[in-house]
């Protein structure tokens, strides 16, 4: 998770690399066709070089030929021998030029045929030459012979010429064709070049910008970064709380600063290590930390949370919780994060929250036992006494008064509300604690046991008990049913006096609008069982009252009771999350409402 | 049907108890010799006595010092010799634990210490002259606590 976070970083930078590629095959295709068009350009100015070189020294060898004709001719009107240089030198120098005419066209097979013929028709003329020299020089000098001589010799260089000028024809033709080919290879170049500069500056172009906004990016990533770290710093001294990093690959170990200060330093005043850390823990749960390690190595899903104890630099005793997982960042190098957390003050509250809640436990289940006990012994003596009285009034009872029978009466009724007060707390304390074993019953099941748990009184007091349906419902049956015997008995014992008592049991179903401040549940469907009655009600103002423990609105020897029967309801009502409550009218009859949650 | 006395033995730590107690089969108009003992401990060894007579009817208090009726129930139902006397539990409570727990460990009635003379003397005489073929027969839950 944390890793992915860079990757549209990476995507550009792999998108660069792709750029500069492109850029490097851009410019080594330049380099390449200015090569090109640089050696086109010394290619045909080396032929152009080539060609008049050898137009030169064929334009050199008709000068020669020309000069030695001349030079005799002149030796012939003159008889001076200064004339006959040429003539005599004009076979060492055309040789001389063949030579080089050769050497030059020696590539050029047409060329070098062409220079056989010119070779040819040069000998021709020349012995024609040494021809006409004899006769000028022999003494029988013939003027026809001359003339004939003359004349061959003139059409001998006519054909030279011609040949010669043929050949720089050729010549000529030959570097028109090629001088074409490059020209045509040339004029493309600078095009190409063109484009390809132009094509590589938007490349650079638009490299600049994206790296550009790598850099942006960067550089607020790193703003951020730098903002969290500091968030995070001071989260953690507020938290009490430091991470740290381990990398694997390079046993690299950093600590958050906040780490120095959990074990009592000054940030970075020591070499990170997982050995130093050791050292700091309790040498007891050092193995706890070294199998946590372990574990975080091969489960690489689940972070892993431990707990040990620390022992800090100034020697107090702290606790830790760390918790580690194993991650691998985006150049597959494994680092394990984690975080310590000091909840020394946590662990403390806690132990001391345990033991006081050990201890009212305790205190409960003493007072439960108490409870038990106090009113099972309290019954022994009481039943025992009861027992004697029944024994005396009947035995005795002829020779007892009647003011020590009425006594005996009252001790026998006092006895009598004793025995209701114990047995009332019993069934107060049984309310309390006892397993709360919830079922799905039938509540119409449980009101016909609480009527026949009630039937002498009933019968007694010649009530009526008008009941609508009731549901099926998950509550605990033998509460519920004392719920109903509690109710309806308090209807029967607060009937009025000259009315014939009637109990309705009403049931209806409601959502749940106005918060009562007592709901324990936060169901949002509740079932009403409503009891109404006929009997002597009792102000509203005491409708909170008659729920609390022992408080009575009667006399004790106006309505017998212990005032605990009406907190049974209530704690009953309140295990089943629900909550009761009354409405009375005096002389009229009271209503309590009961609300179960569905 | 039956020849001789009723044996009848009572195993209770409260010396008021045992006097009722007593005092009440006296005025019972049935035939029956009781026999007291003042805890657990003393009735086991009562019980284990060589050549003791066996009581028809034991009535075990459940809270007695030493050894509770709950412990003399389990060792008299687990004891060859004994098992098959019939066991009346006679406690002060009733609560649904106490009921529950005795009849599954095979008491055959539980009643409950009434707080008056007649009363105790009636359920003593149902106790003794209960069809005690039908009640050891197969336990019946439904009859286990004995009203007067």
């Amino acid at each position: 998770m944390v890793f992915n976070k860079y990757k549209p970083i990476f995507n550009s930078s792999f998108f660069l690399s792709i750029i500069f590629v492109a850029a490097l095959f851009i410019l080594i295709f330049i380099s390449g066709v200015s090569y090109r068009y640089t050696t086109s350009l010394t290619d045909s100015s080396t032929l152009m070089v080539h060609s008049y070189k050898i137009r030169s020294e064929l334009e050199q060898l008709v000068n020669y030929l020309k000069d030695a004709e001349s030079g005799q001719r002149g030796y012939i009107l003159t008889r001076d021998s200064l004339f006959l240089r040429p003539f005599l030198s004009v076979r060492e120098k055309i040789n001389k030029s063949f030579t080089t005419l050769k050497v030059l066209s020696k590539n050029n097979f047409q060329q070098q045929k062409n220079l056989d013929s010119l070779y040819t028709l040069i000998n021709l003329r020349i012995a024609i030459l040494y021809n006409t020299h004899d006769i000028s020089n022999s003494g029988t000098f013939n003027q026809d012979r001359m003339v004939e001589s003359q004349v061959r010799g003139e059409q001998k260089t006519t054909l030279v010429r011609e040949q010669v000028n043929d050949m720089i024809d050729f010549e000529l033709m030959y570097l028109k064709v090629h001088q074409g080919l490059f020209e045509h290879e040339i004029s493309w170049s600078p095009l190409y070049t063109l484009l390809l500069l132009l094509f590589s500056l938007l490349v650079f172009i638009f490299a600049y910008f994206q790296i550009n906004r790598d850099i942006k990016k960067l550089k607020n990533s790193n703003e951020e970064l730098s903002i969290a770290y500091e968030a995070i710093s001071h989260a953690e001294e507020i938290g009490e709380f430091s991470s740290w990093q381990w990398h694997l690959d390079s046993n690299e170990f950093k600590y958050s600063d906040n780490q120095y200060r959990l074990l009592g330093y000054e940030p970075r005043s020591f070499e990170s290590s997982l050995h130093k850390f050791l050292e700091f823990v309790h040498p007891q749960d050092r193995h706890i930390l070294l199998e946590s390690v372990e574990r975080i190595m091969n489960e690489r899903v689940e972070p892993t949370t431990v707990f040990f104890r620390v022992l800090r630099k100034d020697g107090q005793l702290r606790y830790f919780k760390s918790i580690g997982k194993l991650f691998t960042d985006a150049s597959l190098k494994k680092i394990i994060i984690g975080i310590h957390w000091d909840i020394t003050e946590q662990h403390l509250n806690r132990i001391s929250l345990e033991e006081r809640n050990r201890e009212l436990e305790q205190s409960n289940s003493e007072l439960a036992t108490f409870n038990h006990i106090a009113s099972h012994d309290l019954q022994e003596p009481l039943r025992i006494i009861q027992t004697y009285i029944s024994r005396i009034s009947e035995k005795e009872v002829v020779n007892m008064s009647n003011t020590t029978i009425g006594y005996f009466g009252r001790i026998q009724a006092s006895i009598e509300r004793i025995r209701i007060l114990i047995n009332d707390l019993l069934l107060y304390s049984r309310t309390n604690r006892g397993e709360r074993n919830f079922e799905l019953v039938d509540l119409n099941n449980l009101l016909e046991n609480a009527k026949a748990e009630l039937v002498q009184t009933i019968e007694d007091k010649n009530a009526v008990i008008h009941a609508d349906p009731l549901p099926q419902m998950n509550v605990i049956p033998f509460q519920i049913q004392q719920l109903f015997i509690n109710l309806i008995g308090n209807s029967l014992k607060f009937c009025k006096a000259g009315r014939d008592p009637v109990i309705r049991i009403t049931c209806d179903q409601l959502v749940h609008k106005n918060n009562k401040p007592d709901l324990v549940s936060t169901a949002k469907n509740y079932t009403r069982i409503s009891i109404q009655d006929n009997g002597m009600g009792f102000d509203q103002q005491y409708a909170e009252n008659i729920f609390i423990l022992f408080h009575r609105l009667h006399l004790k020897n106006e309505y017998p009771g212990s005032g605990i029967g009406l907190s049974i309801c209530k704690k009953i009502v309140k295990n089943h999350g629900g909550y009761i409550s009354a409405q009375g009218i005096p002389e009229v009859g009271a209503t309590f409402d009961v609300f179960l949650p569905n | 049907m039956q020849k001789g006395p009723i044996r009848v033995l009572l195993a209770d730590d409260d010396e008021d108890d045992r006097l009722l107690f007593q005092d009440a089969f006296k005025e019972i108009k049935l035939k029956t010799k009781v026999h007291l003992v003042n805890d657990g401990v003393e009735l086991m060894q009562y019980l284990s006595q060589a050549g003791a007579v066996k009581p028809h009817v034991l009535f075990l208090d459940l809270n007695m010092p030493r050894k509770n009726g709950m412990v003399c129930l389990d060792e008299i139902r687990n004891h060859e010799g004994l098992k098959d006397i019939a066991v009346v539990i006679y406690s002060t409570s009733a609560s649904d634990e106490d009921i529950e727990e005795t009849f599954v460990r095979g008491a055959n009635v539980y009643i409950r210490k009434p707080n008056n003379f007649n009363e105790l003397k009636k359920i003593l005489e149902k106790v003794i002259t209960i069809n005690w073929q039908y009640h050891t027969s197969g336990l019946n839950k439904e009859n286990f606590l004995l009203s007067f």
